[in-house]
Order: structure tokens, then sequence, then C-alpha cells
């Protein structure tokens, strides 16, 4: 019943986030990279549905440029994906809450299609040339992870319950 | 105070219907921070996301067009060398886990490696003394250019998993003097070149990315032409040839000294398709790299020493300078800063051992200092 306290919130927001920037990073092998889930605008979805209290948009930001260079991306390519993801789903909170987790994982399709899109569209503008229908396949991907970063998410930060 | 504890929901909100407590004590069991203020204030959530993606566009627009971001995303990478580390701990474990063999596999691959090393090494005393016939035959001709590159092993610490950019990042950096430019090579062939250095680490951009284009020759003919790259495992495509080109299917490529970044002479690719363009007045080739680009944890980069880049020198000199502290008394200190890029990175044990003996003669690089020093020797020959 009890929430958590505040700090406690924060830090799991943080080291949340560090652990989805990792797994962003982790080597696959050649056939499944192209595949690989969006755990950034994942994790900061999950948290922008759950604790809106949260400046979500800020951090989104920074971690974007943080990808970029790690990605050695043009600088703000990504943090501009994560912004208007971020945004998104702060904006249409109340119409994903009131879904069971499948509809929202449907509902939520459109943010993960629109980032994959800006991507795209922002390495044609910086001419950086790349196949064109494997980039949607982390949409599909990221779609089928939602349900599973929900419920792990929730069980590691509630164990044994759920809260209000 | 009784009536509104803490039970449920429902029973909470009934209680906010109830007369407040005299006491002023507040009616929520929630933290404030999870209340939603009823007037907010500052910038809303649009106009923020709105400043945000300005920021985040203006990021990329200069970005591309200009290198004054650099620094920035230099030390932004270094600062995030501990997660690129985390990151790089499952492909460890994978790879310890790849590495447990047979003593019976081990043992054949330890003969197979020793008959290798046994023919490698007869070729290469017989090497040795080409090359000495050679640089004798150079020097009589006063020429500068160089036999064995100057090259640093590097270790290949990540691969950039955007499956769209074929990039690694290696453990040298600034530091060791690698330079913007820089070539970069494996046993078999030029992988790529150097974009982008860091103190620590630096970032390297291999020949079948879309954005890398390299000045090759065909080996057989001489034909010089442009590969780039294809973006995918496939390798690299020659646009643009002539429809009268000779070139034809199994032709190596090596890199040509054209453009001034590559040393020349490395093997680049093999073609393994030539076609018309349709409805064009040329043709385009296909060619596998040389270089096996995923396979190897090592690299090595090359010096290039026909032509060295400002930014080389400068980060020559700085090496130099660092070097140049613990030994303040020496007479390096004050040379010119010419021979300083060629002084800075020899000091590195990994360098190839024909280049020792020219120590000696590496000032006469520089065509100022060759000049005076080669034309005596000239002279009697005739």
């Amino acid at each position: 019943m009890s929430r958590p306290s505040p700090q406690a919130v924060w830090l799991a927001f943080l080291l949340s986030l560090i652990g989805a920037l990792v797994l962003q990073l982790v080597e696959l092998p050649d056939s499944l990279s192209a595949a690989r889930p969006l755990w950034m605008p994942l994790m900061l979805a999950y948290w922008a549905l759950r604790e809106p209290q949260l400046p979500a948009l800020v951090p989104a930001f920074l971690l974007g440029l943080m990808l970029d260079v790690l990605y050695a991306a043009p600088l703000g390519q990504h943090a501009l994906g994560l912004v208007v993801v971020v945004y998104l789903v702060v904006r249409l909170r109340s119409f994903f809450i009131i879904f069971p987790l499948w509809q929202a994982t449907v509902a939520l399709v459109p943010a993960w299609v629109l980032y994959c899109f800006l991507m795209y569209w922002i390495d044609g503008a910086t001419q950086h040339e790349a196949e064109v229908w494997l980039r949607w396949l982390p949409a599909i991907s990221t779609t089928l992870f939602w349900p599973l970063l929900w419920s792990v998410m929730e069980m590691i930060r509630q164990p044994g319950g759920d809260d209000d | 105070m009784i009536r509104i504890a803490p039970c449920g929901r429902g029973l909470y909100a009934f209680g906010h219907f109830q007369a407040a407590p005299p006491d002023g004590t507040p009616l929520n069991s929630l933290h404030d921070s999870y209340h939603r203020p009823l007037f907010p204030r500052g910038p809303g959530l649009g106009l923020r996301t709105l400043l945000l993606m300005a920021v985040a566009l203006t990021l990329i627009f200069y970005d591309m067009r200009g290198d004054s971001l650099k620094p920035a995303r230099a030390w932004t990478a270094w600062s995030l060398t501990p997660v690129l580390w985390l990151a790089s701990v499952p492909a460890q474990l994978v790879d310890m886990a790849r590495g447990i063999d047979t003593r019976n596999s081990i043992e054949q691959q330890n003969a197979a490696l020793k008959q290798q090393q046994f023919v490698l090494s007869a070729q290469l005393s017989k090497m040795e003394a080409l090359a000495a016939e050679n640089r004798r035959l150079r020097e009589l001709l006063a020429s500068s250019a160089q036999l064995g590159d100057q090259v640093l092993v590097a270790e290949i610490i990540a691969v950039n998993q955007d499956p769209y950019r074929h990039q690694i990042t290696l453990n040298r950096g600034s530091r060791d003097g690698v330079y913007r430019g820089q070539a970069l090579v494996d046993a078999y062939g030029i992988m790529g070149q150097i974009v982008d250095v860091a103190p620590n680490t630096c970032k390297a951009l291999l020949v079948t990315d879309p954005d890398h284009g390299i000045p090759v020759e065909i080996n057989r003919t001489g034909l010089q032409t442009i590969a780039v790259g294809l973006g995918d495992e496939r390798g690299l495509r020659l646009p643009f040839l002539p429809s009268n080109a000779d070139i034809k299917n199994g032709d190596l490529l090596v890199s040509s000294s054209l453009g001034g970044r590559f040393p020349a002479g490395y093997p680049v690719g093999k073609v393994y398709d030539v076609k018309p363009v349709a409805g064009e007045h040329f043709m385009e080739a296909y060619a596998y790299p040389a270089a096996r680009l995923n396979q190897g944890r090592q690299a090595l980069l090359v010096w290039n020493h026909s032509v060295e880049t400002d930014a080389d020198a400068a980060a020559a000199a700085e090496t130099a300078a660092d070097q140049d502290q613990p030994q303040p008394g020496a007479p390096a200190a004050n040379k010119p800063p010419a021979p300083a890029p060629i002084a800075a990175p020899m000091s590195k044990p990994p360098t190839t051992p024909t280049r020792k003996p020219a120590t000696a003669a590496a000032p006469t690089q520089t065509p100022a200092v060759a000049e005076p020093a080669s034309r005596p020797d000239m002279k009697p020959t005739p």
C-alpha cells in the first residue's frame, strides 16, 4: 500500500535508464542487431506512464545526446526522437493508463513507429543512406518487449503485490 | 485523525469530505511530490518539448556543418567509458565460454601455427634481405619513400551497435599520436580510417560504411578509381567506371596514394561482380573487402609519412612535449618541431624492426634536410 519514497523512485529511475543504455549497447549477432528493441524509448515511456511526477523530458534529452555520442550519430538525433516519444506518452497518459496491458501494447505502436521514422528521416537528411525495410524491425520488437518490460519493472519495484 | 487512517482510496477520498482536523495535520498520506499541482508554474509540457526539439535540431545542424561540437563529443565519449565497459561484459563472457577448447583441438591448432610460423619466418628472412637491398638502392636514389610503415597495434574495444554504421572503437587515442584520417589495416588489407579521436580512444570508419570512400588502384591494370562502402556485409562498390574499363572478376584492388590519406599498396578488396548500369554509359563493379572486418580483436594503425596532416603534427608535438617533461635537459627539447612527428611515435615499442636502422636517417625525410644530406652521396656514384 505504501508508496516508495521519492528518493527511491529517483534512484530506480536513474538505475533503470543506465541499464537501458547498457542494453542498447550490448553486442548482438549481426542477424539480430537490426531487430534490437528500442530500450531507451521503452524505459522512458514506462516511467512517463508510471510516475508522471518525474520530469522525464530533460533526462530523455540528455540520454539522447549520450546515445548520439555512443552511436556516433549526428548530435541531437536520438535526443529529438526520445523527446518526441516522451512528450506523446505524457500527453496521452490518461488515454494509455486506462487500458489493460495488452491494449496499451497495441496503442503504443505508433510511438515506436514515429521514433523509427524520425531516426530514418534524420539519417536521410544527413546523407547517411541505409536499408529501408529493416529500419522498421525495431518497432515490432519493441512492441513485443513492452509487456515484458512493464511486468518485469512492476515485479522488481513492488515484489509481491501492487500498490494503489 | 483515526477516521482518515490510510486504509484504501475510497475511504481516503471519503475522508476529504469530512471536516479537516483542527490541528492542521495533512490529510494525505502521500508525499508532496506525488500531487499534481493545481496551478502549474513554469513553461508547460508542450513548450518545453518544443524548446528541446529546437535545441536538438540546432545541434544536428551544427554537427553536420562544422567541427565546433567535436570537443564536447570527445569529452562525453570519455565520460561514458564505464558504460561501454559494462556493455562489453556479456560479449567478453561469450568469448570466454567460446575460448574453452579441447586439448586435442589446441594441439592441432598449435601444430598448424608452428608450421605457418616456420614458413613465414623463412619468408621474412628473405624479405629482410630484400628490404635492406631496397633501402640501399633508395638511398642511392635519394628517395624519401619509406619501406616499412610505422605502425601501432590497437585493440578493438567496441563495435558500433547501430547496424547501419560500420564503426569500431579502438583503445588508442590522441595520447598515442593517433590523428583523424589515419589509416587502419589488419593482416589482410585496409580496414578503414580514423574519424574521431578522444584522449584515450578513437573511432574508425570501416571501408564498408556507406559514408566511406577510398581511392583504389586495380592491381592488374593500374586503373585508378574510388571504392565506396555498400553498407552491408557485401562490401564495396566501384561506381562510374568507363564502359570500356579493363576490369573483371577476381581483380585485386590495392590502395592508391591519391588523396594522401592511405599508404599505397595495401590490398583493399577483390572484385566479384562487374555489370553495366542500365541506361547509362558506365559500369559498376562490386568487391569484397580484403580485410577481415568482423573477425579478430586487433588492428594496426599506420602512420602515413608522405603526407602528415596538421592535426597529426599538433598531436605529435603534444605527445613529444609530454615525453620531454621527464628529461628536460635533453637536447631534443630545443629541436625544431619538424622531426617531432617522426620522433614521437618512434619511441613506441611495436614499431616494425626494419625501421630501427633507419632511425639515424629519419630527418632526411623532410625534403629541406634531405637535399644537402644526400647530394654528396649522389655525386661520386655516377
